[in-house]
């Protein structure tokens, strides 16, 4: 017998952002989120307790999702890079990081949440616009004639996770492994709407990463034993693309009873009407049969002694870029009356072996924009965080066909923007004052607690117990090894994080020192040197307009009632 | 509901943990494996192992770094088949490089960079000194005495013997003291070669364990061996070296199979007007519908995948056809390929196209037990053979399987790779000598901006070449013949006459293998070279360093799906 139990009442908690605990679980996130970020981030093994696989990553797009908290503030921020991370993949570490320390300086410096949001929104819309401007100092335009800061730009999103573990002749063949790829999938000569390609992604475990290689065309997994009937395929094949299972079954009647008649063979009766379908298709001259779902023994046994090459199960992944690449249209059931019009082609098919692995190579008839990224490496963890990063690389070099420019990476974006907006600021300080309602002080406290938040995003860098140094000219990000000797400081130093900088004649001030405001000077064009590490320019914008409106969402929450029952 | 904990991972615990797991490797290297007992103590049954692999797999590991020991171990052993244990010592090795490093005050960055240097350098020195297949017949011919003998038999046999001369030379060198494994092994190739390809397909090798019967009885024959039991013996008896009609089946013999992936209508509702008692039940249709097709093909033998419904089996065995079940599906498919008949999903999909002829069914040996061994081969050549494998003591069985399959892969990567490396330890020897070599040379160039960076990696590979020396003394440690403190000093001697006198690398391998043969009862012959395998070596070490650079970098577990009542402590902490 069951027994009602008095329901609690709700739980409110007034002024959630003064209660310990909820602090503790931000920093946790932040301390979490930090000890990921950059090349040089840490490592952490995801699992649950009941023994399941083990994910070892430091990717926020995999870490995030495996999280759950009953903290409505970091499922607020998980939420939100999550969705960050699903429209732009990169920079979603960044957005947290952001995000989580400027809720922590606003706190600590304590200032007022009204007035914080004011002044965070006043400097997003700073930011955003100056990050936007031609002569903005620490952006540079892509060149598409040229392909090294496309390559550079893969490069730096590949090299960012070190679960991948690679060498550095791995990455860069992966950099531009992901570059290849990025321009199959560009049209070249389409006048008119521009329809970007599809890049699908194939893993291999179990070979060396330097095996990875980039193929136009659409590679189909196969059965190991896959012989098809002959050993040259005629030229300009006819395809038949099928959706709807071929199994035999009753699946497409969906749920309900049927009432049969005594000795009503319904297999039989399918079978049947599969092979009337198979006759049609041979009478046809189809000599490529694709089902996205299961084939019937009898079938297939039918169409490959007609010398059709079959492959079944190709699950809905594929489907698409099958669709897009042989042009057919998806039969959805066995009854189409006509379905010559559906029928789609391929120019030539191919094997492919990978090790133990086969693959059907399709080749398209004329121009396609589909081409098959096949992604080597020697584990199954190490190969998921390469797949990760290679994905994002090539949704990175997307974007840069909308904004063709990109950020200065390594953490000289941050510290450079950090620069600008104290010097700008210093401008017309009781102006802005008064138009933001507050005094002086509060508004110079103010972007003092977003530029120091900027500035320990790109302080999250480093992780071996070095110092973080920004230099006084171009307001770049440098780092000092801990065990690095003062006396050869400017030969330690080398290059800032970017590359674009060098040491000699440099003077640099600790990042969390104070320093008085100065211009940024942008880095005059030496056409020699060239950025080693570049961030996404629409992820990155993208990402700190979402950190700082999370950040103000967080910071403008009076209550939290919680349901408990 | 549920929440998630982070595990900060302080002093390091994952190295130390994959240090600890490590230990297990140290007693399945070397020449004179040493077996291990394996209980299991909820069914009291108990078996023997003496392979790394065989004792993790056994393992429960329920930590997070044994899971991630585990995949990566698995991985290497799903490709090469061979050289787990040698991965699971040098991770261990390397981790405790990498925490004595940590100690020091080497950062992560510099040890991982320092570190993959090492193993860049001991990569170079594989390359430099892999000897290749060809050259080892000339080296072999010039080796022996009576040169001009051998160059006689050389020359009046066939190539493809000449060849197989080459093999069995590589297949001593290769057999690590399994020496029955490496002779099952090398009749299989010699078989494989007379059926006319002259080559070695590993993936037509096939071994069937009997219980049993004394291990010398072991043996390759053609064809495939199964175990049959009595019913079915009797059916083979009555075939027994004739030549039958054979059809192949991939999926169930019996009314109720479907093919993967077919979904079976739910609700489905019979109505009848008249009482299902009078008419014959839908399995009897079939069964009978299937026999009729079987007899007017005349097909005495059936290859099944899957299993035969008793009905169907019961009454084949009538009929004399004799059904074979549960047959690996790529061993189907060798059959049917060498037979050029197509495999069939459904038993009434056959026709005239699905069966062959010209199979034999041979009754092998001796009865084993209620069952009987029968040898099933082609008359065209289809490449299959079979090990047979036996024991009288049961639990030894999988040991002596899985030694065949570690000699039959080493052997098929020597070919594959056209080299082998120095073994017993002289590759390792060789990779001490360069690291050293490459700490002395690299610091001289003593720049004055990398000269801390220097220091760190001049440690590092330091300690790296100490973990190489300590991989070749547990391996003469494990020959059962030297003292730690022994190995040790005669590995160190070594070292010093390499230095004084370079290319003399075959001499701690001959001195290893001398030793080895003290023990046994071969004291007069001469000890055989050892050969260790490129590809697999190479692999290993690189994945052990993968291990190692996992764990390293990683900070935190964060562990999903947890109570919320959970106990908070100091290093876990929830979200």
């Amino acid at each position: 017998m069951s027994r009602l139990g008095k329901k609690s009442p709700s739980v409110c908690t007034d002024l959630p952002l003064n209660n310990t605990d909820v602090c503790n679980k931000m920093q946790l996130l932040k301390q979490l989120l930090s000890s990921c970020f950059g090349p040089t981030g840490r490592l952490k093994q995801v699992h649950n307790n009941i023994g399941g696989s083990v994910v070892t990553t430091s990717a926020s797009s995999v870490l995030l999702a495996a999280f759950s908290s009953t903290n409505p503030f970091i499922n607020l921020i998980k939420t939100s890079i999550l969705n960050h991370v699903s429209r732009f993949s990169d920079c979603g570490l960044f957005a947290g990081i952001f995000c989580l320390s400027l809720i922590e300086q606003v706190k600590r410096c304590d200032l007022r949440e009204s007035l914080a949001i004011r002044v965070n929104k006043h400097l997003l819309s700073l930011c955003t616009s100056y990050l936007q401007q031609d002569d903005c100092g620490c952006k540079v335009k892509l060149d598409f004639c040229s392909s090294q800061n496309l390559i550079t730009l893969a490069r730096s999103v590949i090299s960012s996770k070190p679960a991948c573990v690679l060498t550095e002749p791995e990455k860069s063949h992966m950099s531009q492994l992901a570059v290849r790829a990025f321009l199959l999938s560009v049209p070249c000569s389409s006048p008119g709407t521009v329809t970007l390609g599809k890049v699908v992604t194939v893993t291999i475990e179990g070979h060396s990463v330097l095996n990875s290689a980039v193929f136009p065309g659409l590679l189909l997994d196969i059965p190991d034993d896959f012989s098809p009937n002959q050993a040259e395929f005629p030229f300009a094949l006819r395809v038949a693309v099928f959706s709807t299972s071929l199994g035999g079954d009753l699946s497409e009647l969906g749920d309900g009873i049927i009432e049969m008649g005594p000795g009503v063979d319904t297999d039989v009766h399918i079978l049947d009407q599969l092979l009337e379908l198979g006759q049609q298709i041979v009478k046809d001259g189809v000599r490529f049969f694709v089902c996205q779902k299961v084939i019937h023994p009898v079938l297939q046994q039918y169409l490959r002694s007609h010398n059709v090459i079959v492959v079944e199960r190709l699950g809905i992944g594929a489907m698409e870029p099958l669709i897009q690449l042989t042009g057919a249209q998806p039969m959805a059931t066995l009854h189409t009356a006509n379905p010559s019009k559906a029928y789609g082609k391929v120019r030539d098919l191919n094997i492919r072996r990978f090790g133990s692995k086969t693959m059907l190579h399709l080749h398209p008839l004329g121009e396609s924009t589909i081409c098959t990224l096949v992604i080597c490496h020697r584990n199954e963890t190490m190969l998921n965080e390469l797949k990760v990063v290679c994905q994002t690389a090539e949704h990175v070099l997307k974007l840069t066909l909308k904004d063709p420019a990109a950020f200065l990476g390594g953490g000289c974006t941050e510290t450079h923007l950090a620069a600008y907006v104290r010097h700008k600021s210093n401008d017309g300080v009781p102006g802005t004052a008064s138009v933001l309602g507050c005094t002086q002080t509060e508004y110079l406290l103010g972007v003092e607690v977003f530029c120091r938040s900027l500035d320990l995003v790109a302080g999250a860098l480093v992780h071996d117990g070095g110092t973080s140094l920004i230099d006084l000219t171009h307001a770049h990000y440098w780092t000092l090894p801990a065990d690095a000797m003062k006396e050869h400081m400017e030969d330690t130093l080398g290059m800032c994080g970017c590359g674009l900088v060098i040491s000699p004649g440099k003077r640099w001030t600790h990042l969390n020192a104070k320093y008085t405001q100065f211009h940024p000077a942008p880095v005059s064009g030496d056409i020699s040197v060239q950025p080693q590490v570049l961030d996404s320019f629409t992820a990155k914008l993208s990402a700190l307009q979402v950190a700082v409106e999370t950040a103000n969402l967080a910071l403008d929450v009076k209550y939290i009632i919680e349901d408990v029952n | 509901m549920l929440g998630t904990s982070i595990l900060n991972q302080r002093r390091h615990v994952g190295l130390q943990k994959l240090s600890a797991l490590a230990a297990v490797s140290h007693s399945t290297l070397g020449p004179n494996k040493k077996f291990k007992f394996l209980q299991d103590d909820s069914t009291g049954e108990s078996g023997l192992v003496c392979t790394c692999f065989r004792i993790l797999e056994s393992l429960e590991l329920t930590c997070a770094v044994g899971q991630l020991v585990y995949e990566i171990l698995q991985a290497h052993h799903r490709v090469h088949h061979t050289g787990s244990g040698c991965l699971l010592f040098l991770a261990g090795a390397w981790s405790q490089v990498a925490l004595d490093c940590l100690q020091k005050g080497v950062s992560v960055t510099h040890l991982i960079s320092a570190l993959s240097e090492g193993l860049d350098v001991c990569v170079d020195v594989f390359r430099k000194c892999s000897i290749s297949t060809e050259g080892l017949l000339v080296q072999c011919v010039r080796d022996s005495s009576n040169m001009e003998e051998r160059r006689k038999i050389k020359l009046s046999r066939h190539f493809c013997e000449s060849e197989s001369l080459d093999i069995e030379h590589i297949a001593a060198g290769l057999s690590h003291s399994c020496e029955d494994a490496m002779k099952l092994v090398v009749d299989a190739v010699r078989m494989q070669q007379d059926t006319g390809c002259c080559q070695f397909d590993v993936t037509k090798m096939l071994a069937c364990v009997l219980p049993g019967l004394p291990e010398e009885r072991a043996c390759v024959v053609h064809g495939y061996v199964v175990l049959l039991p009595s019913e079915q013996a009797s059916v083979a008896h009555h075939l027994n070296d004739q030549q039958l009609r054979v059809a192949v089946i991939n999926g169930d013999l019996s009314h109720t199979y479907r093919h993967l992936g077919f979904r079976r209508p739910a609700g489905v509702q019979r109505v009848s007007d008249e009482l299902e008692l009078s008419r014959p039940s839908e399995e009897d249709e079939w069964v009978e519908r299937v026999l009729k097709l079987l007899l007017k093909l005349e097909v005495n033998l059936m290859l099944v995948s899957g299993h035969a419904s008793e009905r169907m089996m019961e009454l084949c065995c009538r009929h004399r056809i004799l059904i074979v079940e549960k047959i690996k599906v790529s061993v189907l498919k060798t059959m049917a390929n060498s037979l050029g008949v197509v495999l069939v999903t459904y038993a009434t999909q056959l026709s005239k196209h699905s069966v062959g002829s010209g199979v034999t069914v041979h009754i092998w040996g001796d009865v084993i037990g209620p069952k009987t061994a029968v040898n099933i081969s082609t008359s065209a050549m289809s490449g299959l053979v079979t090990a047979i494998i036996t024991s009288t003591v049961h639990g030894k069985l999988q040991v002596l399987e899985d030694r065949f399959w570690a000699c039959a892969y080493r052997l098929h990567h020597t070919l594959t790779d056209g080299a082998v490396l120095p073994g017993a330890g002289a590759t390792e020897l060789l990779c001490v000598h360069h690291l050293k070599n490459h700490v002395e040379n690299s610091s001289h160039v003593r720049g004055t901006k990398a000269s801390v960076v220097n220091l760190y990696r001049s440690d590092v590979l330091d300690l790296m070449a100490d973990s190489l020396i300590n991989y070749i003394s547990t391996l003469m440690v494990n020959s059962g013949n030297f003292s730690k403190v022994r190995a040790r000093t005669l590995v160190s001697q070594q070292l010093l006459n390499h230095n004084s006198n370079p290319g003399n690398i075959a001499e701690l391998s001959r001195l290893f293998c001398e030793a080895v043969k003290e023990g046994s009862e071969e004291k007069g012959q001469a000890a055989a070279t050892v050969y260790d395998n490129l590809s697999v070596k190479q692999e290993a070490w690189r994945r052990a360093l993968d291990l190692v650079f996992l764990v390293l970098q990683t900070d935190a577990e964060v562990i999903t799906g947890m109570e919320q009542k959970t106990e908070v402590t100091q290093e876990r902490l929830m979200l």
